[in-house]
Order: C-alpha cells, then sequence, then structure tokens
C-alpha cells in the first residue's frame, strides 16, 4: 500500500463531493491543504487532457516533487483523483474501475442529487477497503 | 518574430557582451566622485549603442553590420569569481526593496479574475523580477568554465592631476595588481590596452591634460590614447551639489541596468543625459522609481532640466565611448575570432586532440575553441559560434568535462535559439546542458539555474508559456527559499499567461511561492502572493484550501499590523468544522488575539460563530391566540383550528363596502402584517450552533428591533417594508449601532450561554414592545468572547416566504408587526400534570387560571380535544378529597345530568358567573383519565372575552400536553350463558399486569347499568386470594351476573343484588359509584370509542374495574393511586341471537282416574339480535327418530311413561311413581303425551325482547315425560337499509327443543 494517498471525486463544478486519506502513512493534517492544492492545481490539467482521448483512465497527469496525480473520466465528468506516491498503474487502473462501479450504485439511487456529496458510510467503507487492496 | 528583438534576444545582448576591464588612479576617481559617480557609473550609461552600424566581418568573407552593441565596464578588483553567499546577499536588497513597495497595495482590495487576467505581461512579471533574474544569473560571472566574460580589452584611467601619468599606466597595468583568474592563467592577459587622461576642469585649464595627452601618444602609440574632461561647469558649488546629486545618483545606478525594460526606446538617452545633470548642480530633485511609470514621470523632468541646461559633456563621454567600441573593440574582436578561427581549423583538421585534459588554460586548444565561440556569439554570428560549441562538446563530452560540457550546451541551445532554426535542438540542448548541471552536484546548481532562467525565456519567448512556468519550477527547487520564491511567482505567472489560462496552478503556485516568501522573512512578499491567489479561490469548496489560504492572509496581514484586513480573512475560517481541535484553537486564538490589538469591540455582518440557522427561526407573537407555554406554539395552527371552531365566534365580519366603519381601517391596513400586544413578550426561537469542537462563549444574545411609533407615517411604509425595501434597508446600513436608539419603546433579553463543542441549542429571545405601534424585528446581534459583536439581519424576499409557506410554516413569517394597546390575558396552566401514567390511572386535576391584567373577563368557555382524556369537573368536586368523592354515598344526589349537558360536544361552558377579576386566579377540578396506553397529546383552547376590548374581542389560551400512557392491567371478560338460567351469565375475568414492576389491588368490580346484577360464584366466594396482582401476572376470576331487569322475578332486584362487587375483602362496604361523576363520564367516553371498535351485533354489558396501585414493597403509597379500567359491550360467546327455555312446573300430580292430565308450560323466547326476528314455533306428536335412537335399550323394558332419565343438571327425579299399563298400548313411534293447544305458531320479536308463547300437552299416564317434541326456527330480518346495502338475509337457525322434563304422579 502506497504510503501517501488521497482520494478525492470532483463533481464537474469542481466541488469535491467525496474525499479519503487513504495512505497507510499516519495522517498529517497541515498536509491535507497540501495534497488538497495539488488535486484542486491538477484539475487544470485534466480539463484539457479530459478532451483529447476516449479512455476513462487518464493514468497520471500531474505531478507535485514526487507525488502523482492520477485521474479517471467517469460519468459525466465526475473525476477520480488519487494523488499518491506507489507507482503500480494496474493497481491503481483496478481501484479506480471498482470505484467507478460503487459510484454508479451511489448515482443510481433516486435519492442521491447528482453533483452533491457522497455521504454514505457504505461507500466510504467500501473505498477504503478498495484503497488496502490495491493501492 | 526576430529573436534579437525579442526579450531573450535583448537579455543575451545585455549580458552576454565584452567585458572591459578598467583600471583607475586614485585622483581620476575622485574627479569622478565630484559627480557622486565612479568612473564606471558615469561611463556605464554609454556602453549601450542602439545604432553603432559597424560592419563587421568574422570568419566568413561576407561582412555584416552590427547595430546594436554593448560593452560591459567592469573595474578589475570586480573581475573574479564571488563566494555564492556573499552574491545571494546582493540580491536580498532587489527583493526587499520591492517588499517596500507592496505596501500600499496591500491595502487595496486583492485582484479579480477580470483584472488578472487583462493584465499585460510586463506587469505581471514586474522589473525588480527581471532585475532578480539579472543579479541571480550574474552571480555566476567570471566562472572558470566559460569565457564570455574574460576581458576583451582593458580601459586604463589616469587623472590629469597625477603626477607622471606615464608611469602611472605602467603602474596599473601592472601584473601583480590584475585579478587572479588572469594570473592564474584562466584568462588571457594579453588584451587590448586603451589609455584615458581624465581631466577635472574645475582643477585647472585645459592644457595640463593636452600637454599629458601628448606625451601619452608619444609613448603608448597615438590611437589608443584619449582625453576626457569633466566637471566643466563654472556653476558647480561643491558641497551643495553633493547633497543633492545623491537621489540621481540613486537613480541612475537603478536605472542603468534596467534600461532596455523600459518602454521608451529614448530613455537610454535621456539616461546618458541623465549623467550630464549630475555633473551640473540642479535644484530639482526626485526620488528616482524602478517601475516604469516612475520613469516616465523622471524622463519628463528630464527632458524639461534639458531646455534650461545644456553642455557638451554627455556627447564628448558618448563620443569617446563609441570610438572605443567601433574602433576599438570590435576590430579586435574581429581579428582575434579571424587568429582563432585559423589556429582552431589547422589543429582540428590535423589531429584530434587525444589527450584527455584534466586543467584547461587559455592556451588550451578547448578553452580557445569556446573563446572563439564566445566572441563569434558576442558578435552575433551564431552560426560559427554554433559549430565551434558543437565542436567543443564532442569533446568534452569524451572528456567527461560535464560542467564544461553543460556550459556549451547552454550557449549552443542559445545560439539555435536566436538562429530561430530548429526549436527541438534549442530544447535538447537547453534540457541537456540543465540535467547534466544537475547530475555534477551542488557546484553546478546556480549553473543550472541560469540555464534553467535562459531555458525559461527562451520558451517563453515562443509562446510555450507551460513549459516555462514547469522549468521555472524545477529550478525552484535548486535554489534557497528566497529565490526559489521569486521563481515560483514566475512559474505562477507564466501559468496564467499561457493559453487558456491555468487558474488553478496560478493560485497554487502563488501559493507555493507565498510559503518560501514567508519562510524567507519576506512578509509583504507572502501576503502578496497570497492575495494575488484568492480569487483563484474564492468561493471555494476545497476546505482545507480555503482555511489554508485566508488563515495565512489574515495571519501575515495581523503581523503586519493592518488589522482589519486581518481579521477579515481570519472571519473566514472561524467556522471550520472540519478541522482539528488543535487547528481550530489555532485558528480561534488568532482571530481573538487580533481582534484583542485592535482594541475596541468589532461589529461583524453575518459571524459564522455560532451558526445562527435562519431556516429555524421562528417568531411567536399572540394576538387573540395565547399560548399557555412555548412549547404550544409549535402545534399546528390547524389543529388548534379545528379545536376551536365551536368555541370562537365564527371569524369577523369582513365589510366590504363604503359603509365601513372608519375606526376599523385603520386596523385592516395590517392585516397582512400580524398583530401583537403592547407589554406582552414577542418571542423569537432560533436553533444555533456550535461548529467547532471548542466550547464557546456567547453571550448577550438579543434581537435588533425597531418600532416606530407614528402609525400613519408607517402605514404605507409597511407594505413596501415586507417586500423588498427591507433588503436594501439592511443593505444600505449595515451597522447595528444605529439600532440602539429607541430603546424607550421596547425591551430587549438578553441571553448568554455557552456551547459546547458541536453543541446545537435553541433559544428564545424577546423583545417586549411598550408602545403601541409597528414593530420591526431587524436581526440578533451577539457578542462571542466578549470581543466580537456578531449580528445578522433577518432577510426577507416575496420568494422565500412563499417557499417557506408551502413547506408548512404556522405563519409566513413577517418582521412586521403591528402593536396594539394592552390586552387582559390569562396564563393558565394545569397544575400536576402528569407526563407518564398508568393506563386507567384516574387523578383529580387541578385548572389555574390567572389574569395578569387590570382588566376582568369573562365568558369563559373551555374546549378539550380528547374527553377520553380529561373532563372538567363540577365547581362541586373542588376541595374535596379525592378517592373519597368517589365513594357511594348514601345519599345518592344524582348530579351526573347536568355535567352531561356542560359537556355536551366536548365544549364546556364554566357558569357564566365566573368572571376572573384582574390579578385573581380561578381553580378549577378537571378530571384526567388515562384510558389507552401510547402516548397522547391532549389541546385545550381556553375562549375569553374581556370587557374594554377595541379591536379584539375574545382570545384564547391554547394549552397543549402530551401524556405518556404505559400499560397496566390488561382486562378481557368471557361471558358463556347459564345454560340452566335463561338470564344469568357465568363471567370469566383475566386480568394479566403488564407491568414490569407495578403491582395492583383490584378493588371492585362493577357492571354498569342498574339491570345488573353481579356476584361471585358461591365456589368460589374467597376472592381475597386474587386481591394483588403483582407485575407480569394473570389472574383469572370468575362471577356470576344476572338480568334482573329483563327477569320477570322483579322482587330478588332490591336488596340482595348489586351492580357492584367489592374484590377486595376488606373494601366491600366503601365501593365507588360508577354511576357518578366523573367515572360515569368516563365510561360514557369509553363506551363510545369502544362501541366504534365492537364489531358483535349484540353487546351485553359493560364493566368496570377499579383497581388501586400498591406500589413497590419498598415504598408505601401515601398518595392513592387509582385505576379504573372500563370494558364495554362485552357479550357472550357463541350465541345465537335467538335462544329460548321452557318454562313450567317441573312436577305435577294428577288423578289420571279421572282425566287425562293437561299440563300447560310456556316457551320464552328471547330475541337478542340487533334486528327483528321472526320465530315459527312446530310441535309434533310423532317421536323423532333421534329420540328413539337415544334410548334403544329400555324401550322394551319401559312401563307407561316412565323413562330411565339419566340424572343431570339440577333435575331430581323423582321415583316412586308407578307404572301404569296405558302405556305399553301404544307403538313406540307415538310419543307418551300429545300437544293439544297449536301445532305451530308464528312469532315476531322485536330486538332484545322477549316472548312467551303457552303450550299444552296432554298426558295420559303418570311419569317422567320430556316435553322435547318441538322445533324451533328463527330469522332475523336485518333492517330495511342494510338489506340493501348488503345483499345478504339475516341469519337464521333452529334446532329441536330443549329438554324438559316434567314429572307427573298419580293423586293419590
Amino acid at each position: 500500500m502506497a504510503s501517501t494517498a488521497c482520494f478525492v471525486i470532483v463533481s464537474k463544478n469542481d466541488i469535491p463531493i467525496y474525499e479519503a486519506e487513504v495512505g497507510s502513512a499516519p495522517k498529517k493534517e497541515d498536509l491535507a491543504h497540501q495534497h488538497q492544492f495539488i488535486l484542486h492545481a491538477a484539475l487544470d490539467v485534466v480539463q484539457d487532457l479530459a478532451w483529447t482521448t476516449n479512455a476513462m483512465f487518464l493514468r497520471s497527469v500531474d505531478r507535485f516533487s514526487d507525488l502523482v496525480v492520477s485521474v479517471y473520466d467517469s460519468v459525466v465528468h465526475t473525476r477520480f483523483m488519487l494523488l499518491h506516491d506507489s507507482r503500480s498503474d494496474d493497481g491503481i487502473k483496478s481501484f479506480f474501475q471498482e470505484v467507478h462501479e460503487l459510484y454508479i450504485k451511489i448515482f443510481l439511487n433516486p435519492l442521491y442529487l447528482p453533483g452533491s456529496r457522497i455521504t454514505s458510510s457504505h461507500f466510504d467503507t467500501k473505498v477504503r477497503a478498495l484503497a488496502r487492496k490495491y493501492l | 518574430m526576430d529573436p534579437l528583438r525579442s526579450y531573450l534576444g535583448r537579455l543575451l545582448l545585455e549580458e552576454i557582451t565584452p567585458v572591459v576591464m578598467v583600471l583607475t588612479t586614485p585622483l581620476a576617481e575622485a574627479a569622478c566622485k565630484k559627480s557622486g559617480l565612479s568612473f564606471v557609473d558615469m561611463l556605464s550609461p554609454f556602453s549601450l549603442f542602439k545604432k553603432i552600424d559597424v560592419p563587421v566581418r568574422t570568419a566568413s568573407e561576407v561582412p555584416y553590420r552590427l547595430q546594436m552593441f554593448k560593452i560591459r565596464m567592469v573595474y578589475a578588483s570586480d573581475v573574479r569569481k564571488e563566494d555564492y553567499e556573499v552574491a545571494d546577499e546582493k540580491i536580498k536588497p532587489v527583493v526587499s526593496e520591492a517588499d517596500e513597495k507592496a505596501l500600499p497595495d496591500l491595502l487595496s482590495g486583492p485582484p479579480q479574475l477580470e483584472d488578472v487576467l487583462g493584465k499585460p505581461e510586463a506587469e505581471l512579471c514586474p522589473l525588480w523580477i527581471k532585475k532578480f533574474n539579472r543579479e541571480l544569473m550574474r552571480t555566476l560571472s567570471f566562472s572558470e568554465h566559460e569565457t564570455f566574460d574574460h576581458p576583451v580589452a582593458c580601459l586604463l584611467v589616469v587623472s590629469s592631476m597625477d603626477k607622471e601619468p606615464i608611469s602611472k599606466f605602467v603602474d596599473l597595468f601592472n601584473t601583480n595588481q590584475l585579478p587572479s583568474l588572469l594570473n592564474e592563467g584562466i584568462m588571457d592577459p594579453q588584451i587590448l590596452k586603451h589609455y584615458l587622461v581624465l581631466h577635472d576642469q574645475q582643477e585647472g585649464p585645459q592644457d595640463i591634460a593636452v600637454n599629458v595627452l601628448a606625451e601619452m601618444r608619444s609613448t603608448l602609440g597615438s590611437n589608443d590614447c584619449k582625453l576626457l574632461c569633466i566637471n566643466s561647469s563654472t556653476e558647480a558649488d561643491g558641497s551643495n551639489a553633493d547633497n543633492s546629486w545623491l537621489p540621481y545618483k540613486a537613480l541612475g545606478l537603478n536605472n542603468h541596468e534596467g534600461t532596455c525594460f523600459l518602454s521608451m526606446d529614448d530613455l537610454n538617452e535621456v539616461l546618458q543625459h541623465l549623467v550630464y545633470i549630475m555633473c551640473v548642480p540642479f535644484p530639482l530633485r526626485f526620488a528616482g522609481g524602478t517601475n516604469a511609470k516612475e520613469g516616465k514621470l523622471c524622463c519628463s523632468v528630464i527632458f524639461l532640466a534639458l531646455d534650461h541646461y545644456s553642455s557638451v559633456l554627455p556627447l564628448l563621454i558618448k563620443d569617446f565611448m563609441q570610438d572605443f567600441a567601433s574602433n576599438h573593440i570590435i576590430p579586435y574582436m574581429e581579428q582575434k575570432i579571424r587568429v582563432l578561427n585559423q589556429q582552431v581549423a589547422t589543429t582540428r583538421k590535423g589531429f584530434r586532440n587525444q589527450i584527455k585534459n584534466l586543467w584547461y588554460t587559455f592556451t588550451s586548444i578547448e578553452s580557445q575553441i569556446r573563446v572563439l565561440g564566445d566572441f563569434a556569439f558576442m558578435l552575433r554570428d551564431y552560426e560559427l559560434a554554433l559549430s565551434n560549441y558543437r565542436l567543443l562538446a564532442t569533446d568534452y563530452k569524451l572528456d567527461k568535462a560535464w560542467k564544461r560540457f553543460a556550459g556549451v550546451q547552454e550557449m549552443s541551445g542559445l545560439c539555435y535559439s536566436m538562429l530561430d532554426q530548429s526549436r527541438k535542438d534549442a530544447e535538447y540542448c537547453m534540457e541537456n546542458a540543465f540535467s547534466t548541471y544537475l547530475r555534477i552536484g551542488s557546484s553546478g546548481q546556480r549553473s543550472a539555474t541560469r540555464c534553467g532562467l535562459w531555458w525559461a525565456e527562451m520558451l517563453k519567448t515562443r509562446g510555450q508559456y507551460r513549459e516555462a512556468s514547469s522549468v521555472y519550477f524545477r529550478i525552484s527547487n535548486e535554489e534557497p527559499s528566497l529565490h526559489s520564491a521569486v521563481l515560483l511567482e514566475q512559474a505562477a505567472s507564466c501559468y496564467l499567461l499561457s493559453s487558456p489560462p491555468m487558474l488553478r496552478k496560478y493560485g497554487f503556485h502563488l501559493i507555493l511561492a507565498g510559503n518560501s516568501y514567508y519562510m524567507s522573512d519576506q512578509k509583504k512578499h507572502a501576503v502578496r502572493t497570497y492575495r494575488n491567489a484568492l480569487f483563484v479561490y474564492k468561493q471555494n469548496p476545497w476546505s482545507y484550501i480555503n482555511d489554508h489560504v485566508h488563515f495565512n492572509v489574515g495571519r501575515w496581514y495581523g503581523v503586519l499590523g493592518i488589522l482589519d484586513v486581518a481579521i477579515k480573512h481570519l472571519l473566514e475560517v472561524i467556522a471550520c468544522s472540519h478541522q482539528s481541535l488543535s487547528t481550530q484553537n489555532m485558528f480561534l486564538n488568532d482571530f481573538f488575539h487580533y481582534v484583542q490589538s485592535m482594541g475596541k469591540k468589532f461589529d461583524v455582518h453575518k459571524l459564522q460563530l455560532p451558526v445562527f440557522n435562519m431556516s429555524s427561526l421562528r417568531v411567536v407573537h399572540e394576538d387573540h391566540r395565547t399560548y399557555a407555554s412555548d412549547a404550544d406554539v409549535d402545534v399546528s395552527e390547524s389543529t388548534w383550528q379545528e379545536l376551536e371552531e365551536e368555541l370562537i365566534p365564527s371569524s369577523s365580519v369582513v365589510r366590504t363596502n363604503w359603509l365601513d366603519t372608519q375606526p376599523k381601517s385603520s386596523l385592516r391596513k395590517f392585516k397582512d402584517s400580524s398583530v401583537c400586544v403592547a407589554g406582552e413578550a414577542v418571542k423569537v426561537n432560533v436553533e444555533l450552533k456550535n461548529p467547532l469542537q471548542i466550547p464557546v462563549d456567547v453571550s448577550g444574545i438579543s434581537l435588533i428591533c425597531q418600532l416606530s411609533t407614528n402609525l400613519d407615517a408607517l402605514s404605507s411604509d409597511v407594505s413596501g417594508l415586507t417586500l423588498d425595501g427591507g433588503k436594501d434597508q439592511v443593505n444600505i446600513e449595515p451597522s447595528v449601532s444605529i439600532f440602539e436608539t429607541n430603546a424607550d419603546n421596547f425591551i430587549v433579553s438578553q441571553l448568554d450561554i455557552i456551547l459546547r463543542g458541536g453543541e446545537s441549542k435553541r433559544v428564545q429571545l424577546d423583545v417586549t414592545p411598550k408602545v403601541e405601534g409597528v414593530l420591526k424585528l431587524v436581526g440578533i446581534r451577539w457578542t462571542l468572547s466578549n470581543s466580537v459583536v456578531g449580528y445578522q439581519y433577518f432577510e426577507f424576499d416575496a420568494q422565500k416566504k412563499n417557499k417557506k409557506g408551502k413547506k408548512g410554516r404556522r405563519r409566513p413569517f413577517n418582521n412586521n408587526l403591528v402593536v396594539i394597546k394592552g390586552l387582559p390575558k390569562l396564563s393558565g396552566s394545569i397544575e400536576h400534570m402528569p407526563t407518564k401514567a398508568f393506563a386507567g390511572d384516574l387523578q383529580l386535576l387541578k385548572l389555574n387560571l390567572r389574569n395578569h391584567s387590570e382588566f376582568a373577563v369573562k365568558g369563559i368557555k373551555m374546549k378539550i380535544s380528547n374527553p377520553r382524556f380529561l373532563i372538567p369537573g363540577d365547581s362541586s368536586d373542588i376541595g374535596l378529597e379525592f378517592s373519597h368523592c368517589l365513594k357511594k354515598q348514601k345519599q345518592s344526589v344524582v348530579s351526573s345530568k347536568s355535567m352531561k349537558e356542560n359537556f355536551k360536544g366536548l365544549l364546556f361552558v364554566f357558569p357564566q358567573d365566573i368572571e376572573i377579576q384582574a390579578g385573581a386566579t380561578l381553580s378549577w377540578p378537571i378530571w384526567f383519565h388515562a384510558a389507552t396506553p401510547g402516548n397522547v397529546s391532549l389541546y385545550i383552547s381556553l375562549y375569553y372575552e374581556m370587557e374594554n376590548s377595541s379591536d379584539i374581542k375574545y382570545r384564547t389560551l391554547r394549552m397543549h400536553y402530551s401524556v405518556e400512557v404505559l400499560p397496566s392491567l390488561d382486562i378481557s371478560f368471557a361471558i358463556s350463558m347459564s345454560s340452566s338460567r335463561l338470564q344469568e351469565y357465568i363471567v370469566r375475568m383475566d386480568v394479566v399486569n403488564k407491568t414490569p414492576s407495578e403491582s395492583f389491588v383490584l378493588h371492585q368490580l362493577s357492571c354498569v347499568g342498574s339491570k345488573w346484577a353481579i356476584s361471585a360464584l358461591t365456589s368460589c366466594s374467597s376472592i381475597s386470594s386474587v386481591e394483588t396482582v403483582s407485575a407480569n401476572q394473570a389472574v383469572s376470576c370468575f362471577f356470576k351476573i344476572k338480568d334482573f331487569e329483563a327477569d320477570s322475578c322483579k322482587e330478588a332486584g332490591s336488596g340482595s343484588y348489586r351492580s357492584d362487587i367489592a374484590l377486595h375483602p376488606g373494601t366491600s362496604g366503601d365501593v365507588f359509584d360508577v354511576a357518578r361523576a366523573p367515572l360515569a363520564d368516563f365510561h360514557f367516553q369509553e363506551r363510545y370509542r369502544q362501541g366504534k371498535l365492537a364489531k358483535g351485533p349484540c353487546s351485553l354489558l359493560d364493566f368496570v374495574l377499579i383497581s388501586k396501585a400498591a406500589g413497590n414493597s419498598s415504598k408505601p403509597s401515601p398518595d392513592l393511586q387509582l385505576l379504573s379500567h372500563h370494558t364495554c359491550h362485552c357479550s357472550a360467546r357463541n350465541q345465537s341471537p335467538v335462544w329460548w327455555l321452557m318454562e313450567g312446573p317441573r312436577t305435577i300430580t294428577h288423578d289420571f282416574s279421572k282425566s287425562c292430565c293437561e299440563v300447560s308450560i310456556q316457551l320464552v323466547i328471547h330475541n337478542s339480535a340487533e334486528h327483528r326476528s321472526s320465530v315459527r314455533v312446530a310441535t309434533f306428536d310423532a317421536m323423532p327418530e333421534k329420540s328413539q335412537t337415544v334410548h334403544p335399550h329400555d324401550s322394551t323394558s319401559v312401563q307407561g311413561g316412565w323413562y330411565d332419565v339419566s340424572l343431570e343438571n339440577d333435575i331430581k327425579t323423582i321415583s316412586s311413581a308407578k307404572s301404569t299399563h296405558h302405556e305399553k298400548q301404544y307403538s313406540k313411534s307415538i310419543s307418551p303425551y300429545v300437544w293439544c293447544s297449536l301445532s305451530s305458531a308464528q312469532i315476531d320479536l322485536q330486538p332484545d325482547s322477549c316472548s312467551r308463547v303457552p303450550l299444552k300437552v296432554c298426558i295420559f299416564a303418570p311419569g317422567t315425560y320430556n316435553f322435547s317434541n318441538y322445533e324451533l326456527q328463527w330469522k332475523v330480518h336485518p333492517s330495511k337499509r342494510a338489506q340493501v346495502n348488503e345483499d345478504v338475509n339475516g341469519p337464521s337457525g333452529g334446532g329441536p327443543g330443549h329438554p324438559f322434563y316434567v314429572t307427573v304422579l298419580q293423586s293419590v
């Protein structure tokens, strides 16, 4: 498992609708904003990149020192962004794909308003489990 | 774009230019010092030639013309490699100087997106940053691996005052004093020499200098010697001049390096004149500025000055420099290039230098190639330069001289770029150089930085801003924090300039830059960068980013002493619920620290701590509706209205025609707005929440109100205020202070609370208007930790109001309340109203009504929503001892009827003579009975009228109680008919105690109604064994009940039968009277309710079980708790609606010798169905088949009418009868008796009635006879309506007669 990993789902309006620190390293509060900054800045790159490819998995789109941002472009430009320091591309891809399935389930929930924050604890547990499995 | 005209081109032109080493005598320097400048400073402005227009011929035969040219004048002492630390110290002032100028900008608002996008590149990357870049590059000057800093020429300067000037020239170029680089063999000491005599005209006539010059020309060569006269002005006044030159000096020094950035092309010329101005006293003083705007200002001033003073001095210097450059330096370089080229060509062609050089001196072939390349580069023969650099690159690579290799690669990259040929090659070279520099470690770091700066400039020239910014970012990692900050800032601006602008990257890099600035103690720069990034993160949902930016900006503004802005930013972060406890603490502490530093209370609109949930806002004002407690307000208005339907007079008459009386209309104006009463508090309920984990002290929470006493003026205003005027007003008047003025007209409550971490509290705020007028609720004000006053206005707009209405708000929120004159008001409560009770609990409570006003109220009426639970008592009940008053009394005064009349339809009218005087209290008994388990809401509305009423004639007092009723005893009855007696029933009562711990004592069981008598079964008279039902226990008891009203034998009803039975042995005497109020009333209600649920068609009777709580064993219950359980509409099980019984004598004595015996019997038929039924009775003489088979065995032995009857039931057979022979005559199929009166009868029976059918039997012999030889068929006729609806016939049935044995004896 990657020592640092921060997973964020960003709605098409660039609003984070789900955030999770999934790294094995102990969570440091002063890093929380740094992760957000990096992911937020990476959106600039994602925005350009998303239109150049048909693939949903955009691989690593941006980096900041040794941290890499991998992005998966899901339905209606909801973006899964993973900030990580591990290099396993396959693991990240599988992670994204499985999270995508989870997200679709959330998305299909008639009570879920697309673009609103995902508060489901079930989703949270599942994502963290997937992170342990693949990252 | 021509690369030469690009910024990179200008930069290269100015930075990579021939160096002229300057050597001066002290006297010459002193002469220059008079004007406040050093010799180099004096000459430097003239060292840039914009249009030198010199033909140049390098290696190729084709000459070309050089237009722009610059030479660098450097003192010999400066020709050395500087320490990085020293060099870096030089850079610092560049940054901190700009820091000073940033301050006024910081006071203005942060830039917005439009501002930033519209900015030209020059503003994004201000002059000082460019200057910084140059300074950063210059720290590498005279590095050993490059040759373009090697002096091309040497200028020797001697003053005309010097003794023996010729020997001074020789002394100056003494090798011992030359820079070490020349001595160590790194630089070629054989350079062009140029001699200059400096003459100060104030010191003496020019002749001396001319003589010296002549002397020099003869000894040193005529071409290389020059004379320069300075300080020509006669008006000069030494002491005065010194002071006045200082500012110009500063200007000159700053600007001569930055000339090319200034927008005006001829600024250079201006600066040349500027030096002249410095040389003459000039009263004008102006402070120099480094930015373009101030520069322009200076220019205009200078031009103005030039009109008044003209001199030949600048022209002299200019001429000298022009001559020096074009006639000496350039030809010298041309020649050197040609020589070197020749040399290299022969060397390279002959053999490849295979010997690895560890030490390159100027004589080595590599160094010479490098010099050749650099010279060619400086003379802008990039083709030649490039070919040489490429040659070198392979050599150095082979030699693994990586730093030199990188340097050469860097230069080739620049050549490619200037040739504008292959972008790819240029990029490759720069990348290669950059990575090579980085690879060699710390010694190459700064070189890498310089290379990166070139590279970034190159990319910027081509418009590749994104790539440029990543280069800036890469080099920022290699530099100390201050440099890195400036570089990051440039990276940020590149992101902004890229197309499309990458704003998030821009923001992020500015933030990074800001952090670096802060680390290197450049707070103003730090604030500036953060502030510039603010617009990117405006209303950003990325919470941590938001907090970080605002917190740091706020904190740093605070450090700078700009407290108001600091607090404004800190306000954004104090409500950070997502942060950890320590962070929240830090935020809050900083915030309070700066607030306290402000030294005054701080008003904050929409302070986020605590959070007032405005959607939870509820205004409670009492008009004609008043409430007993605040909780009652939450009950929906429709509930109350439904309850009050009959109570209040139908809604006030709406008069719409012109006959309308005048006074009414004044109130009608305020029909839309709510009404409240002067002297009565208007309550506002609002929820506030502490989003933090830290306890928060909130004090002085109060309403902000306005009360306008002028009704007429405001009457027109009211509508305006409610719609949009209110909002405008709020916007115009954001300060709270103006609302504090009119405190005479109303009183507001102040509330202090401490909210624990994450806690939500609902608070109630009051405002009590004192005078009539219009009260406007404006907002809420509170004080946080005694230092910050927060306030928030209520927001109303029409749309919102509608929305709220849809959500089912009780009343649309209206902030304008019309205050009317004071009215009487009753407050009321039910004393000791239980919140928890066991089912069946019966209590006498007291309703207390208090009149607070000075007027009496009358006409009191009351309505109770649930009369199963609450029934108002009689005035006589008051003062009675509870439970005793319920006992059966000897004198049976039946007053319950009157009560029922009063309490018709849930409405209870108090006696007309009751008035509650001012200040008086009325107590009224009220009975409480917990009828069913569950949570029950009880609504009570009290109506009263007042005497002096003007606008409002009546008021209502609304009370609401919730009672939780717990299950106690569960009682069920099973009734079965007695088989022998028509009117008797056996009752089994099952009592289950459902409580977990309570025990109950069964006290009494009563049948309701006078027609029932209840008694214990004789067998179980000792009922005392079941007196107490403990927790979770079940008990069954058996009783016998008898209907003696229907019975013919009325005589029994007098004394021996009772409708009550005491279950407790000791209390047989004192039995409660269920026929009296309130038990009868409650029973009435119960019966009504349970009747709705009852399914059976026929109901028999109702039971009331009265029990007492026994309490736990530990505590005796002094307060007697009485429970009454009502079970209504009990009926016998499996009962057909029609049943019958034969009645008649059981034993008859008859003398059969005389005649046959006639026996009269009666068939009593009872219809217990709810409907009419018809019954047909048919007798038949023939024995039914069945009866034969009943006694087959004894048929033969039968004598006469005797039957062997099994003794059953209560029939006692008299057996001593004689047998007769008559009987033998009859065949077996013929019955021994004959029905004689009728053979069939049809009877109609009304519901619940009896009918008797007389029958006669003729008997011919003594014996025991069973008169069961009849059949009965019945049919219930449902009512006509039911028939239509259900389309079914009523139940019908029938059956053979019941056995009825009669013994007939022969009389003696």
